[in-house]
């Protein structure tokens, strides 16, 4: 364990972080290109290697015909993630408590078949359902509605919750309630004012994956909704004609993934403490 | 009054029952319908589009490619994700940046990071070949042959994904008990060795879930064919939730589209089955 | 902008000095981009005077900039001289028939107006609105030239709105072929002499000398031909438009893609299979990642000066003649090549020909249309109408990401072109290219018929395998005749024959 180890582990270290920012910094340089510095070849630093341009970005909060406007898409797809991520979140907390505590039993379906059940609604392709839920929103005049696709939503990401959740709640010895039943408290008070609040760990990370997965949906989005409640990837695809400006494009990109990466900064945080301990089993 | 432990499980259940049923009925009772383009309905057919699916090669062929792919990308992405999440375990100079940053990519928006990734590889305007040519490489034809395509669509897949892993698995080490470690040390056992006999043991219930998850994810593998490569060149890339797609959405063929996807949906659980219970004895040397 | 053609100037003068009063009350329309409202029954006076306030109009178009920065230029236009509000919802090519389709199948009312590739009007036409008489009597569609009319018209009646003209052409490079250096370059290649192709066997063969090597200087290697060969997106045109000449023989009418009588499918037929096989050969002349090009690849590769040659709709060609473009005015336009061998189904033998057999491919395009569910239809055509009206087709057409091609008689006018700095004889060349076409008895049709979708795709895979080396010309075409075949099966031959009847019409001139 000398100092060559070290050296060579921060450069494998250096190589990877490379291939992980390449694309990103890739799309920076591009976003301030025009369409001769596009055509021209590989080109990389600006004022070097090409006349930088705004347009890319500008054409971003143009109103209409110049470009699209972006922030309704971004309010529209923070509403959706959200409100589905609360649901799923609060859901499924319930249902893998249930699973981790008590057994069920219906005819040979037992808790491991149930939990499966869970989430093999993963396994599922989104295009095996979007007509079938095309037709069901229709039904109850919810297409096109924010209310329409967190529905939808929740199909997606309550599987996640409740994957999470069950591996977190095994690991809360069950001593823990045991002891608040017998401070007298009923079996659903001590979940909530015992097991809850010690769950922070397990919650943030289910909480994650909830907006991760809902905020980088993109066929449900793309299919269910038509004008009025577009959300962020379905706007950037409508920049993907067939001459793609790979200046808007990239621009767009990166905006629409900064939120979620700043999630990353809290999720080393926690981890980092160690509290992230039961959430993966 | 409902018992406790029905308070619990109920409302996530039949929350997601209430959503999933209708849909799942009504893909049922389309495969056996001819719904197309041209007539939208449900008449009965019987079983012709499941007739139809078993001589249907580029289905099959597709699901064969669909297991080259995910295993290539899963085990990469494992392999990779254990080699950094050790990398990074211990307490080290800028251990949090790098946590930070390996992190980042599955944050981001398949569909959009794709469209990206297609300038990136974009054989003669893109920096991937002219990086390469200045090492003299090249041009390598990244999305137009059928390997390059290919390899293309892993590179992705293992940039956007790894990241999974690594956050699964680093959790994991984070929170391993020391005792063993300090046995270990006690015996004078090599790095290689305690890593043999006592971190990858340890590993080995997380390193299950993390790979049933991911292979569950790969499986349905489509934002990055569909941006990047079409299924193509040729049928290279095609995937079958992308030929789910091409026939229900693009050709309208919704009937024969229902047809696949539940046959797709039956072998898809079936084989996850297999490799988790597989995993478990290989991993665990016990059953579940 | 403030170019445009020296006719309209004058015409549009010479009405408003006709009525002086009325240019003192005639608003200042100038702020949107146009030089002059031009008089007609959707000028932006008459839409003006318009008050939708409080409605809405939900619009789906295709993404942007092609089509879909025109339409959201105009939806701000029509929303702020109406008061409607305009929704406009743009969606990449791929996806854009599903997303008008599943709304269609399932009795939803989704958009109110729907601008899509004008193939698609055999699944369509049930779901479309007729363009109601005030609109095709008016001044601006009395000028839409023929064929395009044709395009839009259904059995006999008009459901589409014209807004946009299409054709496949050959583009190339005129400082390349007037080059005294590389024509010799190019004879002692192949001991003839260069000269713009007139078959495809000859577009192959000045690629294959041109490509790999650095022959315009700029530091970069350079290449013989851009096309569209990537399966999902729009290769299929491509290849209709390489095999159309071997196998549309100007005596046998009947049907190009299939047999009128029988629906039996032609498509493996050896013109077809000929028109595959150059295409295959072709790739060798294709710059890197060539065989992987969607149409966007074609436009910058073409139109940024890597490719000698290219054929393919409009936008390539404006692309290198936009303002600030390094090949402005070393480009020019001539018809498709031909074929010398031409494929006589009748008597099943190969026919020649001294002047190559020329089969112009009037490839679908963008064209727009009303729902028949619609509630605002008058809202909707006059939409349709603003957009396309006179003022703002002129300035539609200047833009080459619009999209937007000639479809106007009025549009073939050289001197308009030249107005916008084209040189003379470019401007001829693209204007003489375009407006020919428009003659030719022997052209060749997109497959409209209900599940053009699946016949392309099923075209389009078997084409791609072909290229790709996975199966041979033959075998690959028979492969797609096979499906071809299980799809008349199953939508119904008779079914399709009456719609292709529409299609034959138009090819066998007699619509």
């Amino acid at each position: 364990m000398g100092r060559t180890y070290h050296i060579i582990k921060y450069l494998c270290l250096l190589v990877w972080t490379a291939f992980v920012v390449f694309p990103f910094l890739w799309a920076l340089s591009t976003s301030f290109k025009d369409a001769n510095a596009v055509t021209s070849g590989a080109r990389y630093l600006p004022w070097v290697e090409f006349e930088p341009s705004v347009q890319g970005w500008t054409s971003l909060f143009a109103s209409g015909s110049q470009g699209i406007n972006i922030v309704t898409p971004f309010l529209n797809s923070a509403s959706v993630t959200l409100l589905a991520s609360i649901v799923s979140l609060g859901l499924g907390t319930l249902a893998a408590y249930g699973l981790s505590r008590y057994s069920y039993k219906v005819g040979f379906v037992k808790n491991s078949d149930i939990t499966f059940f869970f989430i093999s609604q993963r396994i599922m392709p989104p295009i095996v359902l979007a007509i079938p839920f095309f037709l069901m929103l229709k039904e109850i005049q919810a297409l096109d509605t924010i209310f329409g696709l967190v529905i939808v939503y929740v199909a997606l990401l309550l599987p996640i919750a409740v994957w999470v959740m069950t591996d977190f709640f095994a690991s809360i010895p069950k001593e823990l309630d045991e002891m608040a039943m017998i401070d007298g408290c009923t079996p659903i008070g001590a979940f909530f004012r015992v097991v809850l609040p010690n769950s922070t760990a397990g919650l943030v990370v289910a909480g994650m994956f909830c907006l991760i997965f809902g905020w980088n949906d993109f066929f449900f989005a793309f299919i269910l909704t038509f004008t009025e409640t577009q959300l962020l990837p379905v706007a950037i695809v409508s920049l993907n004609s067939s001459v793609t400006p790979w200046w808007s494009l990239s621009a767009f990109a990166l905006i629409s993934v900064t939120p979620l990466a700043l999630i990353a900064i809290v999720v080393e945080r926690f981890m980092s403490r160690g509290s992230l301990a039961g959430a993966f089993r | 009054m409902l018992k406790p432990k029905h308070f619990f499980l109920l409302p996530a259940l039949l929350t997601l029952a209430a959503i999933i049923l209708f849909p799942l009925v009504f893909t049922v009772r389309v495969s056996f319908s001819s719904w197309d383009v041209y007539q939208a309905g449900l008449d009965f057919i019987g079983g012709r589009n499941y007739a139809r699916l078993f001589e249907d090669t580029r289905f099959w062929e597709s699901l064969l490619r669909l297991s080259g792919m995910s295993l290539i990308t899963v085990t990469l992405q494992y392999v990779l994700g254990f080699a950094l999440a050790l990398a990074v375990w211990k307490k080290m100079r800028g251990g949090r940046i790098f946590r930070v940053l390996f992190l980042v990519p599955m944050m981001t928006t398949p569909v959009v990071m794709s469209v990206i990734w297609r300038t990136v590889f974009h054989e003669s305007l893109g920096p991937a070949n002219d990086l390469l040519s200045m090492v003299g490489i090249g041009p390598v034809p990244w999305l137009s042959s059928a390997a390059g395509a290919f390899i293309s669509v892993v590179i992705v897949e293992v940039w956007q994904w790894t990241p999974f892993m690594f956050l699964l698995l680093l959790a994991g080490l984070v929170s391993l008990p020391r005792e063993p470690y300090l046995a270990a040390a006690i015996d004078g056992a090599s790095p290689a060795r305690t890593f043999w006999q006592v971190t990858f043991p340890l590993m080995a219930p997380i390193s299950i879930g993390a790979i049933i998850i991911r292979l569950i994810e790969a499986s349905k593998i489509m934002d990055t064919v569909y941006v990047m490569t079409s299924g193509g060149p040729g049928t290279a890339t095609e995937t079958p939730s992308y030929y789910i797609y091409i026939r229900g959405l693009r050709d309208f063929q919704v009937g024969y589209s229902a047809a696949l996807s539940l046959a797709y949906l039956v072998l898809m659980i079936i084989t996850l089955t297999i490799i988790a219970k597989v995993l478990m004895r290989f991993l665990v040397g016990k059953e579940t | 902008m403030k170019r445009i053609s020296s006719t309209l100037t004058i015409a549009a003068m010479l009405t408003s000095t006709a009525m002086p009063a009325a240019v003192q009350a005639e608003a200042d329309y100038s702020k949107y981009g146009i030089a002059k409202d031009i008089p007609g029954s959707c000028s932006y006076a008459a839409i003006d005077a318009k008050d939708y306030s409080g409605q809405t109009l939900n619009v789906i178009t295709h993404a942007i900039p092609v089509i879909g920065e025109p339409t959201a230029l105009h939806a701000e236009q029509f929303s702020e001289l109406t008061g409607a509000e305009v929704n406009v919802v743009h969606v990449p090519f791929g996806d854009l028939f599903q997303r008008i389709m599943i709304p269609f199948q399932s009795g939803q009312n989704a958009y109110d107006v729907l601008f899509y590739a004008s193939l698609w009007i055999g699944d369509f036409n049930r779901f479309l609105a007729p363009v109601p008489e005030a609109y095709t009597a008016s001044s601006g569609m009395a000028d839409v030239t023929d064929s395009f009319k044709g395009v839009a018209t259904w059995n006999g009646q008009m459901i589409q709105y014209p807004m946009d003209g299409d054709r496949h052409y050959l583009k190339y490079r005129t400082d390349v072929f007037d080059n005294p250096e590389m024509q010799a370059k190019f004879k002692e290649a192949t001991g003839r002499d260069l000269a713009v192709p007139t078959t495809w066997e000859e577009y192959n063969e000045v690629a294959s000398v041109f490509s790999g090597f650095d022959w315009d200087g700029d530091g970069e290697l350079n290449y013989g031909s851009a096309e569209v060969a990537k399966r999902d997106d729009l290769m299929f045109s491509a290849f209709i438009s390489r095999a159309a000449p071997y196998a549309k023989h100007p005596d046998v009418g009947g049907g190009f893609f299939f047999d009128i009588e029988t629906m039996e499918p032609l498509i493996n037929t050896p013109g077809f299979v000929r028109g595959l096989e150059l295409f295959v050969e072709a790739q060798q002349a294709f710059p890197p990642g060539g065989t992987n090009f969607g149409l966007g690849d074609e436009i910058f590769s073409f139109g940024g000066g890597q490719t000698l040659m290219s054929y393919s709709w409009d936008d390539a060609f404006i692309q290198a003649q936009q303002d600030g473009s390094r090949i402005r005015n070393a480009v020019g336009a001539a018809p498709l090549p031909g074929a010398k061998q031409v494929w006589n189904r009748e008597t099943g033998e190969w026919d020649s020909f001294d002047e190559p057999n020329r089969a112009p491919y009037m490839t679908w395009g963008w064209s727009s249309a009303v729902s028949k569910e619609s509630e605002n239809q008058e809202m909707a055509f006059d939409f349709l109408c603003f957009f396309s009206n006179e003022a703002n087709t002129f300035h539609d057409l200047q833009i080459g990401r619009f999209g937007v091609n000639p479809y106007r008689d009025s549009h073939f006018d050289s001197a308009f072109w030249q107005g916008l700095g084209w040189d003379a004889d470019v401007a001829d060349s693209y204007v003489t290219t375009l407006s020919e076409m428009e003659d030719s008895t022997n052209r060749v049709y997109d497959l409209r018929v209900p599940g053009v979708g699946q016949f392309m795709s099923s075209m389009a895979n078997g084409v791609a395998e072909a290229l790709a080396g996975q199966k041979s010309p033959q075998e690959a075409l028979d492969g797609v005749a096979d499906e071809w075949s299980d799809i008349v099966e199953r939508i119904g031959a008779d079914r399709l024959r009456e719609a292709y009847a529409n299609v034959v019409r138009l090819e066998d001139n007699e619509g």
